[in-house]
């Protein structure tokens, strides 16, 4: 029997108990659905916890530090530091010509005195690369990002600005002085002197946030400036020590180098090529990999719990099948008299199987939708009343539609294996024996 | 009434059907032989449990010997298996019942249309094959009635049409008056002559009524217990 042919009979003989089939169908979309609902939160969860992820820069970013670094000679056993190149300003060049670097810029942090009108403060100050301009911290915040790499202006935590003023907003535009510890290199490299300056800037945005989701050494700052503006002013940093006591020293160094890629996909060709360089070289791609683990294991869970639905709406399948065998014992028997064959009986079951699948993986998927943007609703109505943004936290991608459409047919397939065996092996001189 | 041609459409030698009922073994049919030639027009005579039905269901390929072979058309049945089977009550042999076995659901049309489905006849040619068999058997308004909208009479005619669809050389006809009033027996029994005449189809009917087969058949074979008891010729 031809396809079209055997559709049509499937079709008919649906329409023909329709009541029944559409029950059997709804059991299917009801299981789909439950599916869908729980693998869309699972994906849709997965996604929330990535963007927040990706939004912080880290996935975007890789962070170099030289093997002769005190810090990685703790760390790293079989480092071998006289092997491993200075991370010097030669290193950052190569660095930052590597493809799909965006910008590589140092870690600058120092000590600093800020005075703001008659009010002084003591805090800590931080040099804030252009490409922070896309930081959700900074995005959320108010006024604007600094207008150069090289202005003299700052970002302050609302939090610090309220020390000199009980409504922070109104030191925006205003002027701040800061008084910090400039390292003046000496005539030799085995020395250099400190010298305590003062810089006016001007402030043009308040943080609510910690840049970089609070989870790197920079964002514990209150006072940002611009790296370049931070680096030229030679800020006396805490690794300046360790160069000068060491007998090496004599080119300025940098602790930390912050590589910044143009999308995360580059993070491990860099990564790879920085360690090739023989540097040490850490992003947060290992990290993820156990969040992509906890999600792998989530969705499985979620999938498992949505698919027991279906697999009840499979036993439905399997019940109504075998009534339909029954009851179309005698059908069955005068199309094997005019010639079906096995195969074409069997085929016409796994056909109206295959079609409860169908339309009850499509209804599935549409009522799972439905239930997913109710639940989002919810939640979103939940969070506002926390006073949280609004978040998605439901994604039904095009790969879950197309795959619990797909899924709903080949269980209906496989419920419909044992009725349609059953009807193939219906002996017809039974079946047509007048009753 | 038929003419012989000398040529076997349907020959017999011992063919036999036993079915096990525990200890026991009926033998349904038993060690039957004979010889239908073509274009004939038989009958199937004997008491109920004779073992009528079940020959037919072996010459109709619906049931497996147990021993001896039926050749059909010069294939031996006896030797196929079931796709084999289902191509040949498909395209050589036509059955009708005594309870007309239409399917209820469908138009008289669509179950005229099925055994062309089953032949994967090209749609483009079954609307017009489908109007032509109704219009031989004189149904051609009927078409989109359902069989409970039929009188018994045309529901035969209808499954009459059905069993021709696939322009089968031997019909099997199963007490195919047996469910109708006079009037409309005689009208099927005359199709079916008019078929056997015409077009030259081999004829094969069971049924318990003499008077039917002395009238209609060249050739009249009476079972009794499984076995085939007397063979009577009609000479013309």
């Amino acid at each position: 029997m031809i396809r079209q042919d055997l559709m049509e009979l499937a079709g008919r003989n649906m329409r023909n108990a329709r009541f029944r089939n559409l029950l059997t169908t709804m059991g299917i979309a009801v299981g789909v659905a439950s599916l869908v609902a729980m693998l869309s939160l699972g994906i849709g969860l997965q996604g929330f916890a990535n963007h927040q992820l990706m939004k912080s820069g880290m996935f975007q970013t890789v962070f170099v530090t030289s093997k002769q670094d005190i810090r990685n000679q703790e760390e790293n056993a079989d480092a071998k530091p006289e092997e491993s190149p200075l991370l010097n300003d030669e290193a950052r060049t190569k660095i930052a010509a590597l493809p799909g670097v965006e910008e590589v810029s140092p870690e600058v942090r120092a000590t600093a005195e800020v005075d703001y009108g008659d009010k002084t403060n003591i805090t800590l100050l931080a040099g804030l690369p252009q490409s922070a301009k896309d930081e959700e911290a900074v995005e959320k915040m108010k006024g604007r990002f600094f207008s150069s790499a090289t202005a003299d202006e700052v970002l302050l935590q609302r939090e610090f600005a309220k020390k000199f003023d009980a409504n922070p907003d109104s030191v925006l535009g205003k002027t701040l002085v800061v008084r910090y510890a400039e390292r003046q290199t000496g005539g030799d490299s085995s020395s250099f002197s400190i010298e305590r300056k003062e810089k006016p800037f001007k402030i043009v945005g308040l943080l609510d946030e910690e840049p970089f989701g609070g989870m790197r050494m920079i964002s514990r700052a209150r006072v940002f400036m611009p790296t370049q503006t931070a680096e030229a002013m030679n800020l006396m940093q805490q690794a300046d020590t360790q160069q000068l006591v060491r007998a090496t020293s004599g080119v300025r160094t940098y602790s930390m180098l912050t590589v910044r890629m143009k999308s995360a996909s580059y993070a491990e060709k860099v990564e790879g090529a920085v360690k090739k360089m023989n540097y040490s070289a850490y992003s947060y791609l290992d990290a993820t990999k156990s969040i992509r683990r906890f999600f792998a294991v989530l969705d499985m869970f979620l999938g498992i719990f949505g698919s027991l639905a279906l697999a009840v709406a499979s036993l439905a399948i399997v019940n109504t099948l075998v009534m339909a065998v029954l009851e179309r014992r005698r059908e069955i028997g005068i199309m094997k008299a005019l010639g079906a064959s096995d195969g074409d009986v069997k085929k016409l079951f796994f056909a109206e199987a295959a079609t409860m699948g169908l339309i009850g993986g499509a209804m599935g998927v549409a009522l799972g939708w439905v239930i997913g943007r109710a639940i989002n609703f919810g939640t979103n109505i939940y969070l506002h009343r926390m006073k949280m943004p609004a978040e998605n936290l439901w994604t039904v991608p095009l790969w879950l539609v197309v795959g619990a459409v797909g899924f709903a047919v080949l269980v209906s397939v496989l419920a419909g294996i044992y009725p349609a065996a059953r009807a193939a092996k219906l002996d017809p001189v039974q079946a047509l024996r007048y009753e | 009434m038929s003419e012989k041609t000398g040529v076997a459409a349907i020959e017999a030698r011992g063919a036999s059907r036993y079915y096990t009922m525990g200890e026991a073994i009926v033998r349904a049919v038993d060690d039957v032989s004979f010889t239908i030639e073509r274009g004939e027009f038989a009958a199937l005579l004997g008491p109920s449990g004779s073992g009528k039905s079940t020959l037919l269901n072996l010459l109709a390929g619906l049931d497996r010997l147990s021993g001896g072979s039926i050749v059909v058309d010069g294939r031996d049945l006896s030797m196929m298996g079931s796709e084999a089977l289902a191509r040949y009550r498909r395209l050589t042999v036509g059955m009708i019942f005594q309870s007309f076995n239409l399917v209820p659901t469908m138009t008289l049309a669509d179950n005229i249309e099925l055994p062309l489905r089953f032949a994967e006849t090209p749609r483009s040619e079954r609307r017009d094959r489908v109007m032509e068999l109704l219009s031989n058997v004189g149904l051609a308004q009927r078409a989109d009635h359902k069989p409970t909208e039929l009188s018994g009479g045309e529901q035969q005619r209808g499954a009459i049409a059905r069993a021709l669809a696939n322009r089968p050389s031997v019909l099997l006809a199963d007490e195919p008056t047996g469910n109708l009033d006079s009037r409309n027996g005689q009208e099927v029994m005359t199709l079916l002559r008019d078929l056997n005449e015409k077009m030259g189809v081999t004829v094969l009917m069971v049924t318990h009524d003499p008077a039917l087969a002395t009238r209609y058949a060249r050739q009249s074979l009476h079972m009794a217990d499984g076995k085939l008891v007397s063979t009577v010729e009609v000479l013309q």
